[in-house]
């Protein structure tokens, strides 16, 4: 069967070839942190091929060789990914199809499609990464598809690229407005229809919900962010601003942990006090996990979300996405007295308690004035003793807390918290721990805190006769003296958090941390405005217009409306476009403007020669240049065509003719 | 309940009649498109570049993913005003029609396009069809006119009127088409297809001379040598060249006032008036090539004796127009 032959009109030109394939490639090019190292590898030899394709037309493959490379391209994707949908497997899948499409570029046709699925690559793309600047380089790309698709239907005269991108430019302004429209008021889904194998659980750093020597110290050394705050009133000052996360009542030696979940309304929490009410908004990045980190202590919960009887604020959904909540707490609190078998909880102890430590405390004790007085002694050691503060602790044996305390004494907020809390335990006082984040960052640029992963805490929460659980901070008795900054310095750099209190901080580094408060501002009204839009804050604005009964209704009526609105306008702008002026008019329009500037406005029934004489009269300073402006403009303006050389001539005084500047002596 | 269908039928057609608004042309033989005239449709990329957008919005609206969505809004806005431009690239432009010159039944007429980007703003990817003939797209630059034409078969002698035509902008994306109906009264002429071979006509010897046959060789009366035809005289047929292995060429005299022919309907034996007109016309095109005065004689219509290209396209005129059912008796 021979194939008809291809028409002129429909053969693709080499640059169209190339200017494709080079979309393609930038395109695919993101992906590459995301794919499986085979699949990379085959894409970049079918790219290979196809460049030097464009060079030697014999090194592209026939119809049975691309056969049999869309064969091996499917077992490749199959062998990497072992699936061919889900997000990786279907990406890769249709990543490949697409590369190998460039091997059968036959008519114009074929790339016309190959340019539309550019499209659908760009959108894949968005389920692995949102950031701003991947947007915008995809950006590019989607205009240069655009760009590609109205340099395939030609017809635009001489020029090419010039002109083709002028069409694609003018296009791609106009379609914005329409864009914005549609973004705003196109109905979203509250829920999905179906789920295919969307990979959700990617590994995600933060928080864990148990607590191990080392395990903090790691997450400090990740620079991300945990969530941002925004506060009604003005913040608090930053030795309140403890994020209160899970609660750890067991410790098994080694690694602290909840223990069995309290059994469901067991005890409502309840404050028996609270004062200093404050309210404030968190912008939470995805955890996987169920946690809304809350000032101590969160006093209201939002609608989806429920306080357990730890004082800990939880979602009912996994955080899969960012998250906006709003909460309540009070700074100051009194909680109430836990019964029998939860002060139980708190005062078991793990089986490697050395005589040493029980030595220890029992000293305390006979000086010590009730349980609060044992909790101040604690504290005294901590700070009397040469304990150091280090985010690099020689590493720990079989028993971290005796050799914590007795030989090391370099440690982590882990350590201080987790010795603290059973040395109170050693000393009957029940005690816990509380893993969460302590301070945060201000930006003043976007007016709002950060805080980072950097900033994960753990503290002791000590249960008081009278007073509930009390907040005690191990970690902050240290000397200041003797809290080692290096290691945090060097390893974080410009992202080390405040509490490091870098001052020896250079100008460089300083400016390097505005760029980042800069950075995370840009990040943050993205999140809020782009990626965080939902339905939700449709329906807000729908209220805000008054049509808030009508719903999706409602939404869609009004996008229709806004649509026709856009459209409307946009075909008024282009039937108004003022055609382009003849140059010698628009330079003899510019020398009136510049003149009316100077006070000096043209009377409508005054030509040229007239004008320019009342001028002079008027303003004798300028006599000479409005004489030479209209000897060359008046009898250009009555030949029949003015050649180019008097138009740069005019052009050339106009740059020098200011009018309004030059002062009348 | 047939005749309720045939009238349903009638008033569908009339109403698809008026809804295909033509352009129609002005009195300066222009064509001006206007808002209402412009159809739009999109083309298979549109339709394919729709698809891909769908699956893109279903893909983004599920996943709650507002950058897909974002992007997915951007190309369905930009295919939106695409639409737009395609409608507003066909707008205004002035179209004329001509038909090109005289041909004869069977082969391509040509109607001259010239495309008017009238006022400063440049038409661009604009083609010009006519039933299965497309002429490539042109780009008008602003204020610019290009030409354009168009072939189309014929199979009819007479008057070939163009009525309408289409001009058509796949502009700036091709994911639509705009086009329009432009009706125009331009026309071509179409003469009859020539016989193959026809009789000689047989010089009038009532109204003049016969012709010197034997005297072929006068210096004066040679005209030159043409390739043989079927149906030419052996005595014109130059033996001497066919000797010297040239082919079969005829020598040809003429030139003298006196050699005068008159071509006549009447004489013709064939009972098909169209057969007729097709030997005429053979006869015509032999004694214009051999240079002798003729005149045509028609039933109701005479052309009287004359030469030259001139004479030649009106008595093909009269051909071409000739009526058989009205003609009259041939007034002598």
């Amino acid at each position: 069967m021979r194939t008809p032959p291809i028409p002129s009109v429909e053969r693709p030109d080499a640059a169209q070839i190339l200017a494709l394939t080079l979309l393609v490639i930038a395109a695919c090019l993101p992906l590459a942190r995301y794919l499986h190292w085979q699949i990379s590898a085959f894409l970049l030899l079918l790219f290979a091929v196809r460049l030097v394709g464009l060079k030697w037309r014999a090194a592209i493959p026939g119809a049975w060789l691309r056969a049999l490379l869309t064969l091996a391209g499917v077992a490749n994707c199959l062998y990497a990914n072992h699936t061919l949908v889900g997000q990786d497997g279907g990406t890769a899948l249709f990543a490949t199809m697409l590369a190998l499409k460039l091997l059968e570029l036959k008519t114009k046709r074929d790339l016309r499609l190959t340019g539309i699925l550019i499209g659908f690559l760009i959108v894949i793309q968005f389920l692995f990464d949102q950031s701003f600047p991947l947007a915008i380089y995809l950006g590019v790309m989607a205009f240069g598809a655009v760009a590609l698709l109205v340099d395939l239907n030609g017809g635009l005269g001489d020029g090419r690229p010039r002109a083709t991108l002028r069409v694609a430019a003018s296009l791609s302004l106009q379609a914005l407005p329409l864009t914005l429209v549609l973004f705003v008021l196109f109905p979203r889904l509250s829920a999905p229809l179906w789920s295919l194998g969307l990979d959700a659980g990617q590994a995600m750093t933060g928080m864990s919900d148990s607590m191990e020597p080392g395990a903090i110290s790691e997450l400090v050394l990740n620079g991300e962010l945990a969530f941002r705050v925004r506060f009604d009133a003005a913040p608090p000052s930053p030795n309140q601003l403890y994020w209160r996360g899970p609660v750890l009542w067991e410790m098994d030696g080694r690694r602290w942990s909840p223990g069995p979940l309290p059994a469901k309304g067991a005890d409502l929490p309840e404050l028996e006090e609270s004062a200093n009410p404050i309210d404030y908004e968190i912008v939470l990045e995805p955890t996987q996990k169920t946690w809304l980190f809350a000032l101590d202590m969160p006093t209201s919960a939002p609608d989806d979300a429920f306080i357990n009887p730890d004082f800990q604020l939880l979602s009912r959904q996994p955080i899969n996405s960012v998250k906006r909540y709003r909460v309540r707490s009070a700074l100051d609190y009194r909680t109430a007295e836990p019964d029998a078998r939860q002060r139980d909880r708190a005062l078991q102890l793990p089986d490697n308690i050395t005589p040493r430590m029980r030595e220890l405390v029992a000293g305390w004790r006979t000086r010590a004035d009730g349980d609060w007085d044992l909790v101040r002694q604690g504290l005294a050691f901590f700070n009397r003793e040469s304990f150091h503060y280090t985010l690099m602790p020689p590493r720990l044996g079989a028993n971290p807390a005796d050799e914590f305390l007795f030989e090391t004494r370099r440690g982590f907020c882990e350590h201080y918290a987790s010795s603290f809390a059973l040395l109170m335990r050693v000393g009957g006082v029940p005690s816990r721990i509380v893993l969460g984040y302590l301070g945060a960052e201000t930006n003043r640029i976007g007016g709002y805190q950060m805080v980072w992963q950097s900033d994960a805490h753990a503290w002791v929460e000590v249960l008081i006769e009278g007073r509930g659980w009390v907040r005690v901070d191990p970690t902050a008795a240290v000397d200041p003296a003797r809290v080692d900054n290096r290691g945090a310095s060097r390893i974080l750099g410009a992202g080390t958090s405040v509490r490091f209190s870098l001052d020896q901080a250079g100008a460089l580094v300083r400016f390097a941390r505005n760029l980042r408060l800069l950075a995370d501002t840009l990040d943050a009204t993205w999140q809020n405005w782009v990626l965080d839009f939902s339905a939700e804050d449709q329906f807000a604005l729908l209220d805000r217009l008054g049509l808030g009964a009508f719903r999706e209704y409602g939404l869609a009526v009004l996008m229709v409306l806004a649509v026709s609105l856009t459209l409307a306008v946009l075909l008024l702008a282009l039937l108004r476009t003022p055609a382009a002026k003849d140059p010698l008019d628009a330079h003899y329009a510019r020398f009136c403007q510049r003149l009316a500037r100077a006070g000096l406005p043209r009377r409508h029934t005054e030509g040229p020669s007239d004008f320019g004489r009342r001028i002079m009269t008027q303003r004798p300073d300028l006599t000479s240049s409005i004489s030479r402006f209209l000897a060359l403009y008046i009898p250009a303006r009555f030949s029949p065509n003015s050649p180019q050389k008097i138009i740069e001539d005019l052009a050339k005084q106009l740059r020098e003719f200011h009018p309004r500047y030059k002062r009348p002596r | 309940m047939i005749k309720l269908l045939n009238q349903a039928k009638a008033w569908l057609t009339c109403y698809a009649k008026n809804l295909l608004h033509h352009v129609p042309t002005g009195l300066d033989g222009v064509a001006r498109v206007g808002a209402r005239q412009i159809y739009i449709l999109p083309t298979r990329t549109g339709l394919m570049f729709g698809s891909v957008l769908l699956l893109m919005l279903l893909g983004s609206l599920n996943y709650q993913n507002n950058l897909g969505l974002l992007f997915t809004f951007f190309l369905a806005s930009v295919g939106l005003v695409a639409m737009h431009h395609a409608w507003f690239n066909l707008l205004g432009i002035a179209v004329q029609a001509r038909g090109g010159p005289p041909v004869f039944s069977g082969e391509t007429a040509m109607i001259d396009v010239s495309l008017l980007a009238e006022g400063r703003r440049a038409r661009h990817d604009i083609q010009a069809r006519k039933g299965h003939d497309t002429a490539l797209p042109v780009h008008v630059p602003g204020g610019n006119q290009r030409r354009v034409s168009l072939g189309l078969p014929t199979t009819r002698r007479g008057l070939l009127t163009i009525e309408t035509m289409t001009i058509e902008t796949q502009h700036p994306m091709r994911l639509f088409r705009a086009w329009c109906y432009i009706a125009t009264d331009a026309s071509t002429l179409i003469y009859p297809a020539p016989a193959r071979h026809a009789p000689d006509p047989g010089y009038a010897a009532g109204d003049a001379r016969l012709p010197d046959r034997t005297g072929g060789e006068g210096a004066d009366d040679y005209l030159g040598s043409r390739n043989y035809r079927h149906g030419d005289s052996p005595r014109q047929i130059d033996w001497k060249a066919f000797a010297r292995e040239r082919g079969l060429v005829v020598k040809q005299f003429g030139g003298d006032q006196g050699q005068e022919v008159w071509i006549d309907w009447s004489r013709l034996a064939a009972p098909d008036p169209e057969v007729r007109l097709g030997l005429l016309t053979r006869q015509i095109l032999d004694v214009s090539e051999s240079g002798v005065r003729f005149g045509l004689r028609l039933p109701g219509a005479v052309e009287g004796l004359a030469q030259g290209a001139a004479h030649v396209q009106r008595c093909l005129t009269r051909l071409a127009l000739f009526d058989h059912a009205h003609a009259t008796d041939p007034v002598r």
